[in-house]
């Protein structure tokens, strides 16, 4: 039986652990509520923009009379040859199964793509994902080609893929998640849409962790271009909690007061509904063809941005979630040790008794 | 919403970024640079929709005084009773990084003389030009 002095010292090094779990969960409860907070706070652009998109879609022809085409590059489909996957996890461990459920989904899709002979593009975002698929995979090769005509007068430039491989990495995104800033996503979103404009892919899918409330949480994937319906998010799969994971994001919540609905901030979200809807007739300062071609990829672009800020609001639960749960358990071997050590304690003493308790009766 | 309309000739005035609601409040006249050129709403003004180009979106006479914003892409749409913009990015001028505006000038000129043939450079590369022009006029307080 070990001693009390070893015991002692077990004790101490998982009270120690304890303190630690518990700091992490408490700085992950703060940075969950600034994540909520700005997750509602882009929701009012988010709606208004695909309010206007769809009071637009109303007003214009999508095609074109003469020829039958479709007016926006981003609605056209096309048959799925080659499909981007964008991958978003954390930057950091430590949050439960938050990484590692999100790259089963992946993987998932990956292996039914490659299946079906398509070719797989991936794009990971946040540290855990890169590190990831980086190792894996080998990167997107592409060539800058310059042509000049006239004597040098003038310069043609256009990007080719050449493809080795059924997956590749196309991009990655390293510092995105620290500061999700709108005008990255941006960036991203254009370079995106280019790749699907010159045809490179034919479609695009978003694989994240969905966040409506920490017990309202679940990994979808979904279809973010070609564009097939505006205002609604295409899922194309999605994988719920389950009992015993909400239950225990449910605990992590209550002792930190988090609220487990989701936020909702009713008046601004009726106003946002309304924009560019009212039933008027409106004047256009532009053509509403012009006007919409332009805001198709201001709406990809927020719904990129979208889900990432409620992959981070995610991620911050899923490690509150999991260092809640951590504490629990170092409290538990904390009692148990105690027990244990008392016992052993008692033991010793109970010894010492009967030894001199006989020695004197031996006399 | 209806309710909150005010019979005092004061347009209700909402400034949305992706980040947040930047602003809510009143004013007698709102300026706005639409894509095609500065226009002005009134109280009363007709239903509009309209594009945003770089610029500066100009409150006057409203409770919390004359406000001006500056932004980079956006959308508006005018209603007799209210105007909402929604903008890519929004900031007050005096927030305004000159140099990095500087700086974008130049990297916008480069795109410009680098563009070749391609028109759909050509348009990117005014897009950024105009924009850096638009912030650093702006910030010095100087935007048409």
């Amino acid at each position: 039986m070990a001693n009390v002095l070893d015991l002692r010292r077990r004790i101490r090094s998982v009270k120690n652990t304890r303190q630690i779990t518990k700091a992490m969960k408490m700085v992950s409860a703060s940075k969950l509520r600034r994540a909520q907070d700005r997750t509602m706070r882009a929701r009012p652009y988010a709606e208004m923009l695909s309010n206007v998109l769809e009071s637009l879609v109303r007003r214009t022809d999508l095609y074109n009379n003469e020829t039958g085409e479709i007016i926006h590059p981003l609605l056209v489909e096309r048959e799925e040859k080659n499909v981007l996957l964008i991958v978003i996890a954390g930057d950091k461990g430590f949050a439960g199964g938050f990484n590692s459920n999100i790259g089963k989904a992946a993987q998932k899709f990956i292996t039914e793509r490659t299946g079906k002979g398509q070719n797989v593009d991936l794009e990971p975002v946040g540290k855990k994902a890169i590190g990831f698929y980086k190792k894996r995979f080998p990167a997107a090769n592409y060539e800058k080609t310059e042509e000049h005509y006239d004597n040098d007068l003038s310069t043609h430039y256009e990007t080719i893929r050449h493809r080795a491989q059924q997956i590749e990495v196309a991009a990655e995104h390293l510092d995105l998640l620290l500061k999700a800033d709108f005008g990255a996503v941006a960036e991203i979103a254009r370079d995106i849409i280019a790749r699907y404009e010159r045809s490179e892919i034919d479609a695009v899918y978003i694989v994240y962790n969905e966040f409506k409330s920490v017990i309202q949480q679940r990994i979808v994937v979904e279809k973010l271009l070609p564009i097939r319906k505006l205002g609604s998010h295409e899922i194309t799969a999605s994988e719920e909690m389950t009992d015993e994971q909400r239950e225990a994001a449910v605990k992590a919540a209550a002792s930190e007061g988090i609220s487990t609905h989701a936020s909702e901030d009713k008046e601004a979200e009726e106003e946002a509904k309304k924009f560019g809807t009212a039933d008027v007739d409106y004047i256009f300062d532009q053509s509403p063809e012009e006007i919409f071609r332009n805001l198709m990829p201001r709406y990809v672009t927020t719904q990129i941005f979208h889900a990432l800020l409620e992959s981070v609001a995610a991620e911050h639960a899923a490690r509150m979630t999991a260092t809640d749960a951590a504490t629990k358990n170092a409290g538990d071997l904390i009692d148990s040790l105690s027990l244990t050590m008392n016992r052993v304690r008692q033991a010793a003493i109970t010894k010492e008794i009967i030894e001199i308790v006989s020695g004197a009766a031996a006399l | 919403m209806a309710e909150t309309t005010n019979n005092s000739g004061q347009l209700q005035v909402r400034l949305v970024t992706p980040d947040r609601v930047l602003l809510d409040a009143t004013a007698d006249a709102v300026e706005l640079p639409s894509a095609s050129g500065y226009l002005e709403a009134l109280y009363g003004h007709a239903p509009l929709l309209a594009e945003l180009g770089a610029g500066e979106v100009r409150l006057h006479g409203g409770t919390s005084g004359d406000k001006k914003f500056f932004v980079a892409w956006g959308f508006v749409e005018v209603l007799p009773e209210r105007v909402t913009i929604l903008a890519e990015t929004a900031l007050p001028p005096s927030d305004i990084d000159v140099a990095a505006a500087q700086q974008e000038l130049q990297q916008g000129q480069k795109m410009w003389s680098e563009a070749g043939d391609d028109a759909h450079k050509y348009d990117e590369a005014n897009a950024v030009t105009r924009e850096a022009e638009a912030l650093i006029a702006s910030a010095e307080g100087k935007a048409v």
